[in-house]
This record gives structure tokens, C-alpha cells and sequence, in this order.
């Protein structure tokens, strides 16, 4: 019976134009991953060799100014991409990976976006994740929707029944069919995947296969319960694209621009008048002030004392430093916004599949919004270490043949992964799992 | 005669239409969403446009507001930009959610445009955009597909078009008049979206009513084109099936295909062909440039050390500081004609990158009627790539314009023995910079936009001349039984 179900199946001409659209798209949408990795990995590499010409040029240029050698020297930071992260791009290709910055304030510069052509952030990219969450529910549902309703309609179930040990064992076998084909085609894909961008096969690794099946399980569930509803092919047809069109494209929408709305960043706006305002108004206010104030924020920078009598860098650092301490509530609020923006999300998808394979890839791959949040609040991190690192050679003006530059070469953010694989199995087990036990139940009488 | 048997047959389709419950429920569930979708935006719309308002006040009353200084020191002060939405990104938001909604503007330096709604949002934002268009675009073509892709098989399956036929209709008249039913089926979903889309005039903004007015006329014709070729595409494609489950399948593949996967991979494909410099190339690149032309900020760069000496010898005086006005306004305002030329050069080469890559997109714009409609409705609801562009080149302007205005007012007011810009010495005052005009954002007129979109507009207009074309000169040759 098998060798005859698998036969009848790949005379299908469905079957072979699905497996068709898959390769071609699969093969695509990993090029579409490959070509990201190795722009980014262009960008790291063009920035190292040009912090280091750079580095040179200015120190051509102020040679026995160390005030302004550091005023104009910049420094890079960088967000290492995730090989991973070809097959999940999320957020990354919208925010930048690569920070640059002066040792001015901060907070004027770490926002800065990429170059990026608006219009293809706007067709969105054609990555693993858009594939297995879009396109794979329409091949099952394609491959699946008329499997028990066509013998009904041809009037071949009724011999089935009468001649088949078990009807249920039959249907079985005949979804396991097509069970395995969608898996097999999705693993040659992730085989593929791994071998052109070379991902390791690491936990992350896993974790995205594992919940890429589990989403794929969800849509076999949800076709096999409608299946069991027993109505007709072209019904059966409407409602399981209906439930992809609600559940992959309207409601993911709908539920964006609900927290969009809901949470509106207007913070944003608000941080950086105030970060220019901030700083540019101690330009006329008290000296001693600024001073007192900048040395409560670094206490041990107290030993250069309280200069007023016109122009000095300790005081003009000072006033750079105040921009950004002053600018400090609005941009907490900004990122409570956006804390609260990620936590709706998270809340929300565990109740719709395609969001939660979603946001979970992202998580994985270290191109979530989260993650690059992190990278921004390390990056001052590091901005303040190499400022604490130069202030003294600047307040003390050195001669810049006394400081070894060449130690300032581009760092690298350590990402970190927050991926619960368990807490994000469990919703859409649940969901299968519920979708499974009413079908059975509903038919209990039916197959014995 | 012929006129009297497509209406006939029109107003028939349009009443068996509603035989089917399922037709009310879908029009009742579209209703809803669209009445969400336009409330939501309205709402959406204004708040946006009173945060962009109100911190666009506030930033210049803080620039007026600085006392009277040193104009050097207000050419770094500098001013934000907050983007305007035009009212009509109610009715299609296009790429506004990828673009930066703010900007600063400064002396020496050309920040990007920053905090796009996106940048801002969880990878959910890249599910897309909701708004009226996409009800439009996305989800009536199916409903379209779902009414009528039985138009003409349910009439073979039923024996009935063989009696027709008999009766003297010809098959011309029947498609005719099944796909002119199915627009009036189709109307009743698209004419509360356009009531919708005429609302927007209402709302309170700074543009004019009769332009928005205008846009929304033009949006209006560009679909019931697109729903015209979308109406015809199905019923043809419904005569030319063998059966009603054939033709929703090839409806349904051809929904996936042209609305979903072609537009998807031309700018993946766009983006491969012609990939665009990183953010790190791009500012090496200038910054390699100005070395070569001549860099004011490095105090023995050739090019400047020539234009000082000739300004010496014009001037007939040995030492700078003896010229009748401020060298070093004079220094940056030159400096920054070099830097503004080069970053305008390699801002230009990398946005017509970005059209080479939109060029594929566009390319298939006469093959594809959802690309077309998608175009022309960013363009004229002014979300669209070019209304983008042209807001970056306003804003570069209006920088330049103040970074020159403060270096001239430096070279006028401030004397040569000036070492710095600080304290209270050599200070001008705060009028100068008061009567600096403010960033006055002008959308590109309808004009310019329909000359960006002219090819989808022909594009829509050439598919219903095909689809005519088809349906008078080949509807004989489609079998009836």
C-alpha cells in the first residue's frame, strides 16, 4: 500500500511544481543570506583597514596636537554578525552593525542608520524565515487540503473503508507521505544553508530547525483538523487559505501596527533636542558649574581642577559629557518604550505561530531588535572606556608621539542569546496538540 | 443590442452574487477592517503629525532663544528636521515606515536621517504595513478571485452556458458582461475604501486641500483600472478553465506569483545586481575626497594654503589677519563648498544605486499590474522612494544654506583676533540668527510625481487594452462545454 500511496503521490503534477517552487525560492533565499553575511563581513573588513589609514591621516595632520588629533579621530565598534543570521535577517539589515564615533558626545552619533535602499527594506527580504513561515504553510495546505475530501467526491473512500483494515490508518499514511516530503525538502534546505554560510552546528543552530518543524507540525495539525471537518475540497481549500491569510498576513500586520500604535517613541524626538539644548547651553553658563558637575561623574578626573579663563578641552569635555547625562530621562524613556514595544510582541505571538517562529529566529540569529539595543548601550560602554582612556592625555597635553594610537583598533560586541528553546516549544506544541485532539476526538466514531 | 445583453448579463452576475451568504459576511469582515484600518491611521496619522509639529516648534524656539554668541557656535547648534507625512499615508504608508523621520543639520558634517518607525520596532514591523492600501492591493485581488473564478465554469458545469449560446449570446458578450458584474460585485468593496481615501481631504494639515484633492482623484481612476484588469484576468481565466477548481488554483498561483514572489525577488534580485557602498566605505570614500580636493581642517593642506595665499595677494596684505574680514569664516564657508560638492557627488551615485536597484522592480512594471498600482499609489499618496529622495536633498539644502549663513555673518561681524568662539568677546547678536528662515518642507508636486510613475500608469492602462483586446478578438476560440 505504501509504495502505491507514494506512486500516486508523485504523480501528482502539484507535487513537482511545490518541490519546484521550494528549490528554486530555497536556493534564493540562501543567496539572499549569503550575499547579506558577506556585505556585512566587507564592512567589518573595510573598517578595520580604515581605522587604520585613518588613524595615520590624522596623525599626519595634528602632529603635535594631541587635542586635535583625538577631536577628530574615530573609533569603531562592531556588532559581529551571527552566520546564523543569513537565515534570519530580522531587524539587522536596518540597524547598524558598525559603530564609529568620536570621543564627542555619544549620544548624537550612536543612532546614526546604515545606507540601505528604503524600498528593500519595504519588499522586506526574501530569507529562510520569510520562506518557512510563508511559503511552506501554502505548499502543505497545496499538498494537503483535498487528501480525504477528493476520495470522498471521486467516490473512492467509500472502497477504502470497505477494504482498507483501517481508514484512519489509511489517512495517516497518506498525510505521513507528504509529512515527510515537506520535511525532506526543508532539510535539504537547511543542509544547503549550512554548507554556503557555513553555520556550525551549534545549539542556535538547532533551535532554529527545531522550531522551524514545530511551526511546519502546527500547519499539518491545522490542515489535518480541517481535513476531519469532512466538507467539501473547495471548502476545505477556502478555509485553510483563509486561515493563512489571517494568520501570515493580516494579523501579524494588524498586531504591528497595534503596538506601533500603542507605544508611539515620540521620546525620541524629545532626546535629541535636548541632548543639543543640554550641551550648547553651557556654553554660556557658569564654568565652575559644568566642571563641578562633570567631576561628580568621574571624581577621580578632580586633579585638573576648576579652570575658567577661556577655552579648555577639560571644560569642553565637560560640556559634552553634561549633553548626554543631561539627556538621560528622555532617552530612559525612549528605551522603556521600546521595552515595552518587545514585550507586547513577545506577549502577543505566542498566540499566532508565524510571529513566534519570527521573533524566535531573530532571537537565535542576534537580529532582533533586543539585540541591537544591547549593542547600543555597549557601545557606550565602550565609547566612555576609551574617553576615560584619553581624557588625561588631553587634559595633560601629551605630545602624541608619547601615546601608542596604534592600540586603537576596532572592538567587537560580544552578542548574547536570551533564547528560552523551552519556554517558546511549549505555545506551539500546545496549539498542534489541540488542533490534533479535536480532530481525533470529533471523529472517534468514525475510524476505529 | 449587444450593449442590452452585457448589462443583462452584469446585473445577473451582480444579484447571484449575493445568493451566497458568504459574500455579506466577506463584506461585512472587509468593512470592518477597513474602518478599523482608517480610523487607526487617521489617529495614527494625527498624533504623528502633532509630535513632529510640536517638536519642530520647540527646537527652533530653543535656537531663537540662545543668547547672543559667537555664529560659529550656532553653526553647530544646528537644527533638527522632523519629517512631515503627507495626509495621504493614511491611505498608503509606501516606505514611510523605513525611512528616518528625523534629521540634524549642522556645519561640516551630513548626519543620516535617523529613528524610522522600524528602527524603532520588533522584527513583527517586517510583516508589513497596515493601511487601506493593502486591503487594495493585497487582500481585494483575492476576494475579487474568490467571487469570480467561477463566473463562467459554473455556467459549464451547469449546462447553462450551452443555452446561452444557443440563444445568441456570444461568448464576447458573456465575459463582457460577467467581469462588468463582477466590478459592481467588486465596487461594493472598493467604493467605501475610496470614500475612505476622500475623507483624508478633511483632515487639518499643512498641505492644500485642493492638491490632496487632486492625489486623491488620481488614486481613485489608477484603481478602478486595477480592479478593471483584475476583474477581466478572472473571468477569462475562468473561461478558459476547465473547471471551477482549476480556475480558483491558476487564480491562486497567480496571486502568489505576481503579488507576492515577483515583487519580492526583482529587489532581491535589484539589490544583487547593483549592491550599494556600507555606511564605512561611503564616509571613507569622501573622506578620501576631500584629502585629494583640499581639507580646511588640515592646517597644511595645499589647496588651502594656495587660496590663502591668492586671497593675500588680492587683498594686498601679508598676514590674515590684516584682511578686512574673518579668515576663518571665509576658510570653513570654502571648506564646506568643497566637502557639500563632494558629499552631494557620492550621495547622488549612491541613491541612483538605489534606483538601479529599484530599476528591476520597475522594469516589470508593464508585466505586472500589482507592481504598477503599488507604484503609482506611493507615489501619489506621497510615501513613495522619490517624495524620499527629495525631502534628503531639502534638507541638505536648507544645512548647507545655514552653515553658509553663519560663516558669512562670521566673516562680516567677527574680527580677525578672535582665537575662539568662546566667552562673550566676539559675539553677535541673537537677531541674526533669529531671522534665519526656518526648514519649510515642500512635497514634490503631482506633476513630478506623475512623471516618476508615468510607465505604471501606462502599464495599467495597457493590461485593460489587452484585456479588452482579448476579450473582443479571442473569447470565440474559448471552448463552452
Amino acid at each position: 500500500m505504501y509504495s502505491l500511496l507514494i506512486k500516486q503521490f508523485f504523480l501528482s503534477k502539484t507535487v513537482w511544481l511545490a518541490f519546484g517552487i521550494l528549490m528554486f525560492l530555497g536556493v534564493l533565499s540562501i543567496s539572499t543570506g549569503k550575499q547579506f553575511l558577506e556585505h556585512q563581513t566587507k564592512a567589518v573588513q573595510k573598517t578595520i583597514t580604515h581605522q587604520k589609514k585613518h588613524l595615520e591621516t590624522q596623525k599626519k595632520y595634528h602632529k603635535d596636537d594631541i587635542a586635535y588629533l583625538t577631536y577628530y579621530l574615530k573609533f569603531a565598534f562592531i556588532n559581529p554578525v551571527d552566520a546564523l543570521s543569513g537565515i534570519s535577517i530580522g531587524q539587522s539589515d536596518l540597524n547598524s552593525h558598525i559603530q564609529s564615533v568620536n570621543i564627542v558626545a555619544l549620544e548624537g552619533q550612536k543612532h546614526n542608520t546604515d545606507l540601505i535602499n528604503p524600498m528593500r527594506l519595504q519588499v522586506g527580504n526574501l530569507d529562510m524565515s520569510f520562506l518557512i513561515i510563508f511559503l511552506f504553510p501554502l505548499i502543505i495546505i497545496a499538498l494537503n487540503f483535498n487528501i480525504l475530501s477528493e476520495e470522498e467526491e471521486t467516490g473512492t473512500w467509500k472502497m477504502i473503508t470497505i477494504q482498507a483494515q483501517s481508514a484512519f490508518k489509511y489517512l495517516v499514511t497518506k498525510l505521513f507521505i507528504r509529512f515527510v516530503f515537506v520535511f525532506i525538502a526543508l532539510n535539504l534546505l537547511f543542509i544547503l544553508a549550512k554548507l554556503v554560510m557555513e553555520i556550525p552546528f551549534s545549539t542556535n543552530f538547532w533551535s532554529i530547525v527545531i522550531m522551524s518543524y514545530l511551526y511546519l507540525i502546527f500547519w499539518f495539525a491545522l490542515c489535518f483538523f480541517v481535513i476531519l471537518l469532512r466538507k467539501s475540497s473547495s471548502t476545505n481549500a477556502i478555509v485553510l487559505l483563509a486561515s493563512w491569510l489571517l494568520l501570515v498576513v493580516f494579523i501579524p500586520v494588524l498586531v504591528s501596527n497595534y503596538i506601533s500604535n500603542k507605544y508611539p517613541v515620540e521620546e525620541a524626538f524629545s532626546m535629541v533636542i535636548k541632548q543639543r539644548d543640554a550641551y550648547h547651553e553651557k556654553w554660556d553658563t557658569d564654568k565652575k558649574e559644568t566642571l563641578k558637575r562633570f567631576y561628580k561623574r568621574y571624581p577621580h578626573l578632580e586633579t585638573y581642577g576648576y579652570p575658567t579663563e577661556g577655552f579648555t578641552w577639560l571644560w569642553y569635555y565637560g560640556m559634552q559629557q553634561l549633553g548626554d547625562d543631561d539627556s538621560q530621562p528622555e532617552r530612559e524613556a525612549m528605551y522603556n518604550k521600546i521595552k515595552k514595544r518587545e514585550a507586547a510582541s513577545k506577549k502577543i505571538a505566542r498566540f499566532f505561530p508565524p510571529l513566534q517562529l519570527q521573533l524566535s529566529m531573530n532571537e537565535i540569529a542576534k537580529t532582533s531588535l533586543t539585540n541591537h539595543i544591547e549593542f547600543l548601550n555597549a557601545t557606550t560602554k565602550f565609547h566612555e572606556d576609551i574617553r576615560l582612556d584619553l581624557y588625561p592625555k588631553i587634559f595633560e597635553e601629551r605630545h602624541p608621539s608619547t601615546v601608542d594610537f596604534d592600540k586603537y583598533k576596532p572592538e567587537f560586541f560580544k552578542p548574547k542569546t536570551h533564547f528560552s528553546l523551552l519556554k517558546n516549544i511549549v505555545p506551539l506544541v500546545l496549539i498542534s496538540s489541540f488542533l490534533i485532539g479535536f480532530a481525533l476526538f470529533k471523529n472517534l466514531k468514525t475510524f476505529k | 443590442m449587444t450593449y442590452n445583453v452585457v448589462v443583462l448579463i452584469a446585473k445577473q452576475f451582480f444579484k447571484k452574487a449575493f445568493f451566497n451568504k458568504g459574500l455579506f459576511v466577506l463584506l461585512t469582515l472587509f468593512i470592518l477592517a477597513l474602518t478599523y484600518v482608517t480610523i487607526n491611521g487617521w489617529q495614527a496619522f494625527e498624533a504623528h503629525d502633532h509630535s513632529t509639529d510640536s517638536h519642530q516648534d520647540e527646537q527652533r524656539e530653543s535656537w531663537e532663544s540662545n543668547p547672543d554668541k559667537h555664529p560659529h557656535r550656532m553653526a553647530h547648534f544646528g537644527s533638527f528636521v522632523f519629517r512631515q507625512q503627507h495626509p495621504l499615508s493614511i491611505f498608503d504608508s509606501g516606505i514611510e515606515n523605513y525611512t528616518g523621520n528625523t534629521i540634524f543639520l549642522e556645519a561640516h558634517k551630513q548626519n543620516t536621517a535617523n529613528f524610522s518607525e522600524a528602527s524603532l520596532s520588533t522584527g513583527l514591523v517586517r510583516f508589513g504595513d497596515l493601511n487601506i492600501a493593502l486591503l487594495l492591493q493585497l487582500i481585494l485581488p483575492l476576494i475579487i478571485f474568490f467571487i469570480g473564478y467561477g463566473a463562467i465554469t459554473s455556467e459549464k458545469e451547469n449546462g447553462t452556458l450551452k443555452v446561452m449560446y444557443l440563444q445568441g449570446t456570444t461568448m464576447k458578450q458573456i465575459i463582457l458582461g460577467k467581469s462588468l458584474g463582477l466590478f459592481f460585485v467588486t465596487a461594493l468593496f472598493f467604493i467605501p475604501a475610496l470614500i475612505a481615501l476622500w475623507s483624508i481631504m478633511f483632515v487639518e494639515v499643512h498641505t492644500l486641500n485642493a492638491e490632496v484633492f487632486l492625489r486623491s482623484v488620481l488614486i481613485s481612476i489608477s484603481y478602478i483600472l486595477f480592479f478593471l484588469i483584475l476583474c477581466s484576468i478572472t473571468v477569462i481565466i475562468s473561461a478558459k478553465s476547465k473547471n471551477s477548481n482549476k480556475a480558483l488554483l491558476s487564480l491562486l498561483g497567480a496571486w502568489l506569483l505576481f503579488f507576492i514572489i515577483i515583487p519580492k525577488t526583482a529587489q532581491v534580485i535589484g539589490n544583487y545586481l547593483y549592491p550599494n557602498k556600507s555606511k564605512i566605505e561611503f564616509t571613507a570614500t569622501i573622506e578620501d575626497e576631500v584629502i585629494k580636493q583640499g581639507d580646511s581642517h588640515n592646517p597644511d593642506d595645499v589647496h588651502f594654503k594656495k587660496l590663502r595665499d591668492s586671497v593675500l595677494k588680492a587683498h594686498n596684505v601679508k598676514n590674515v589677519n590684516d584682511l578686512p574680514f574673518n579668515y576663518s569664516g571665509f576658510l570653513m564657508s570654502k571648506g564646506e563648498e568643497t566637502s557639500a560638492k563632494i558629499y552631494a557627488n557620492e550621495h547622488n551615485i549612491l541613491i541612483n544605486t538605489y534606483k538601479k536597484q529599484n530599476s528591476i522592480t520597475n522594469g516589470l512594471v508593464m508585466f505586472n499590474p500589482y507592481l504598477a498600482i503599488k507604484n503609482v499609489s506611493m507615489g501619489l499618496s506621497g510615501t513613495d522612494f522619490h517624495t524620499y529622495t527629495n525631502f534628503l536633498t531639502q534638507t541638505e539644502n536648507f544645512r548647507y544654506k545655514q552653515s553658509q549663513f553663519m560663516n558669512e555673518l562670521q566673516m562680516k561681524f567677527i574680527s580677525n583676533s578672535a582665537k575662539g568662539s568662546e566667552g562673550k568677546v566676539h559675539v553677535i547678536k541673537k537677531e541674526y540668527w533669529q531671522s534665519f528662515p526656518k526648514f519649510q518642507y515642500e512635497y514634490l508636486t503631482i506633476s513630478q510625481t506623475l512623471k516618476h510613475h508615468f510607465i505604471g500608469i501606462i502599464g495599467l492602462v495597457a493590461w485593460l487594452l489587452l484585456m479588452l483586446f482579448i476579450i473582443t478578438n479571442f473569447s470565440n476560440r474559448f471552448k463552452i462545454i
